[in-house]
């Protein structure tokens, strides 16, 4: 009896589930195939057609007298339309009467049958990590073609920012976490309450004071402004996640540390560490997403120069100065989807691995 | 003991992060240079023409010196831009380092406020900058450019628009360095020939041909406003042009100041102007309905179709570059915007680049005095896509007939305005106008209420 309740609760969580999963999924999937489809193709048809499906198609063309009045009612094939109904189509037992050109008085006799688009290109991704061409006509009359950068130089710019970006404000927060929860001394829940506390202020208010800073600091536009910023912005999350982790370990194993005249930095580093490997990969993952996602903090305090500028501002500039280029961005994106995506996937069984499951055994 | 082994890795890992981090962060500083900001800064220099900053730079004075540049234009144009300085860069040793970024509207107020201003800022919107100018945070370039030399370079409808109000006085906020037509009407040249049409030289003309393709087969115009957060202003550079064509260049003038009311009559007229070929659903493609919900960018592209879904497209010279992979300046062409009655002339709805001086240097005055000079768009405009401003470029350097006659057109209008609500400030012009249209077109309000609402936009 309490088993197929269960079963049913079950069921249910997994049917959910699946629709979560599937209205992520769609739209992603759209993306990729949309990244593969020529950029004429993805304004004229949706993504969808890809898949085998069924399609008005042509069989017959009527041309209709060149004098036809588009504004009275239409004569075609003894049968009396309006324009109104000719330009939607009209039904009838399995075809389709509808215009192919008013202009030209031509209307199209279609039936439904099944149809599939082959049309796919690597185009968008040649361009996205090759970079764009350019026809610049010099003084002399001569025509040259100037070649943009592609993502290549952004990539490895947004490494450079995210690797130390994560890593510092975690080594940071573990020490902070491990001296919050088991370490006495004065002041402690109030500095942890302060912590937790900026825990709501929102990340723009700081941007000029901090700007204001780095300007007199010589900061600006550089890595360490950027670690530094992204590290000050995530440690109050970091530091309350670690928290969280660090103080649930149990506190025996602590104390046969010490009787074995264990140093807090021997604890920290032999016990503690390994101990949160699984919080520590959790929350690398949301910080390494977050600062390789980032837009605001790199625009402003890194800027767009080529040496700096990280994707996901290469990524905004290259729909170009009007947004002519859209297209690519959908190739754009699945390149910079990648790294954190492998990132994911690298760490993700640290999630399923629990290592302290054993471990106060001895 | 693997257990062990891992935390040696580990904290090896770290140390090794540590000093990758300290290395790299040494080598990635990047030169700022000390900005006297404020920028007043007459530092007793009279302008002078003899000997100016950059005649001193020519002779290699400023050598090895960088002058920084932030802008909204990215990628081609961005490309464009560089290739156009190379030369000057070259000939003086003076680094033009430029920055572009999509968010240059928003970054912009953010850097100044920063105390991080980049040496020269272009602007898009003269109506953005007048607010820096107005804090005294731009140098007001008369004090090192005489009003001879810059009348010699600009019309006098340019220095005018410069001219904006500062914390003593009227300054010259900044100088012009593209610009670009609006009041285009572009076709598919082959087609609209092969068809028998004639370019309208009047409004009722222009009517008449809507009718004719119309009764034809064909919807005349393809409309689209779309355009992300900034939808519904090619509805507003529509509606400039009718005022410009049904109003005196006065009533243009208080309405972008805002003393005329978008609820008085004059406006309300040049609307209904307006939707008296938008609104009929054969004489747009797609109908009224697809309006609103067409990227500007697309909607260009049904005039090349094989044969073509509609015939007319009003909008800048920039659209060139929208038109579909293969089209050639052989395949189109423009006409102005005709005129609407007769004793306003022939308008021209302009937009355009100012260049504002942020830090005052000699080294950026001479930048500043070299982008007043046709010679730093040569080759952006044998390239395409740009109108110069100043007077001494020669009409040969445009690479095809169409641009060429976009810089006549600049010349023999009649009136020459700037894009209205690229001058009202932020809150109407890239706010409420926009917004009010949009809603005005996908017919979620009736116009007197779309009125209404975008006057508010002043009163923020």
């Amino acid at each position: 009896m309490r088993k197929t309740k269960l079963r049913k609760s079950k069921w249910l969580v997994n049917t959910v589930l699946a629709i979560i999963c599937l209205v992520w999924f769609i739209p992603t999937l759209g993306l990729l195939i949309s990244s593969f489809r020529p950029a004429a193709d993805i304004l004229q048809t949706g993504w969808w057609n890809i898949f085998p499906h069924r399609e008005w198609m042509t069989v017959e063309d009527i041309q209709l007298p060149k004098d036809t009045d588009l504004r009275q009612p239409i004569q075609v094939n003894g049968k009396t339309f309006t324009d109104q109904q000719l330009r939607a189509g009209v039904d009838l037992d399995g075809e389709r009467l509808i215009w192919e050109n008013r202009r030209a008085r031509l209307v199209n006799i279609q039936e439904k049958k099944w149809s599939v688009i082959t049309r796919f290109t690597l185009q968008n991704y040649k361009t996205v990590l090759g970079g764009k061409s350019y026809p610049i006509t010099m003084p002399d009359g001569s025509v040259k073609t100037e070649r943009g950068s592609g993502m290549g130089r952004s990539f490895w710019n947004t490494v450079a920012v995210s690797v130390p970006a994560t890593v510092i404000p975690i080594l940071i927060a573990s020490f902070a976490a491990y001296a919050f929860a088991w370490l006495r001394f004065p002041g402690r829940r109030t500095f942890f309450v302060v912590i937790v506390a900026l825990l709501v202020v929102p990340l723009q208010v700081a941007l000029i004071p901090i700007l204001r800073d780095y300007t007199s600091l010589g900061l600006n536009g550089t890595y360490f402004g950027i670690w530094l910023a992204h590290a000050a912005f995530g440690l109050p999350l970091v530091t309350y996640f670690m928290y969280n982790s660090i103080s649930q370990l149990p506190r025996d194993l602590f104390e046969s540390a010490f009787m074995d005249g264990a140093t807090n930095f021997t604890i920290f580093s032999r016990l503690i560490l390994p101990l949160s490997v699984p919080a520590l990969a959790s929350i690398s993952i949301f910080q390494f997403l977050w600062v390789w996602n980032d837009y605001l903090v790199s625009l402003i305090f890194l800027g767009s120069q080529p040496e700096v500028q990280v994707m996901s501002m290469k990524i905004a500039n290259l729909v170009g100065s009007r947004g002519n280029d859209w297209h690519l961005l959908t190739a754009a994106a699945f390149v910079s989807m990648i790294t954190p995506l492998a990132v994911f996937f690298a760490l993700q069984k640290y999630f399923v691995r629990g290592l302290l499951g054993g471990s106060v055994k001895g | 003991m693997t257990a062990m082994k891992r935390n040696h890795a580990l904290i090896a890992l770290i140390v090794i992060m540590m000093f990758t981090m300290l290395v790299t962060s040494c080598g990635g500083q990047n030169n700022n240079q000390p900005n006297n900001q404020g920028g007043q800064g007459n530092e007793g220099t009279t302008p002078t023409t003899a000997g100016t900053f950059l005649d001193k730079a020519n002779n290699g004075e400023y050598k090895g010196k960088k002058v920084t540049m932030f802008g909204p234009f990215t990628d081609a144009d961005e490309v464009k831009f560089n290739e156009s300085v190379k030369a000057f860069e070259e000939k003086t040793g003076i680094d033009i380092a430029y920055e572009g970024s999509k968010e240059f509207e928003a970054t912009i107020a953010v850097r100044v406020g920063g105390g991080n201003a980049p040496d020269i800022a272009d602007f898009p919107q003269p109506g953005l900058l007048k607010g820096f100018v107005k804090d005294g945070k731009a140098v007001d370039v008369k004090t090192f450019l005489t009003d001879d030399y810059l009348k010699k370079q600009y019309n006098d409808s340019w220095l005018k628009m410069a001219t904006m109000p500062g914390k003593t006085g009227d300054v010259m906020g900044g100088i012009w360095a593209r610009s670009s037509v609006k009041s285009l009407v572009w076709y598919n040249k082959k087609a609209f020939t092969e068809a028998g049409y004639e370019v309208p030289n009047t409004w009722d003309e222009l009517l008449k041909l809507t009718e004719q393709i119309a009764k034809d087969g064909d919807p005349a115009w393809s409309i689209g406003i779309e355009s992300g957060a900034a939808t519904g202003w090619p509805a507003t550079d529509w509606v400039e042009d009718i005022m410009l064509r049904t109003t005196t260049p006065e009533n243009y003038d208080k309405w972008v100041a805002g003393e005329l009311p978008f609820t008085d009559p004059i406006v309300k007229n040049a609307v209904e102007k307006m939707s008296e070929i938008w609104f009929n659903n054969e004489y747009v493609y797609g109908g009224r309905k697809s309006i609103a919900t067409t990227p500007f960018g697309d909607s260009v592209k049904p005039l090349f179709d094989n044969p073509p879904k509609a015939w007319l497209h009003r909008m800048g010279g920039f659209i060139t570059s929208f038109f579909p992979e293969g089209v050639t300046a052989d395949d189109y062409d423009w006409f102005p915007l005709p005129p609407i009655e007769a004793k306003y002339g022939q308008p021209a709805l302009i937009s355009g680049d100012i260049y504002a001086m942020f830090n005052d240097r000699p080294e950026v005055r001479a930048v500043m005095q070299y982008f007043t000079t046709g010679d730093s768009l040569k080759t952006w405009i044998q390239s395409g896509g740009v109108t110069a401003p100043m007077n001494d470029v020669d009409l040969s350097t445009y690479p095809n007939d169409q641009e060429r006659r976009m810089a006549e057109f600049l010349k023999t209008a009649t009136t020459i305005r700037f894009d209205g609500s690229d001058t009202m400030p932020g809150s109407v012009g890239s706010g409420t106008f926009w917004k009010g249209m949009t809603d005005y077109v996908s017919g979620t309000v009736q116009l007197d209420k779309a009125l209404s609402e975008i006057q508010t936009g002043w009163k923020k």
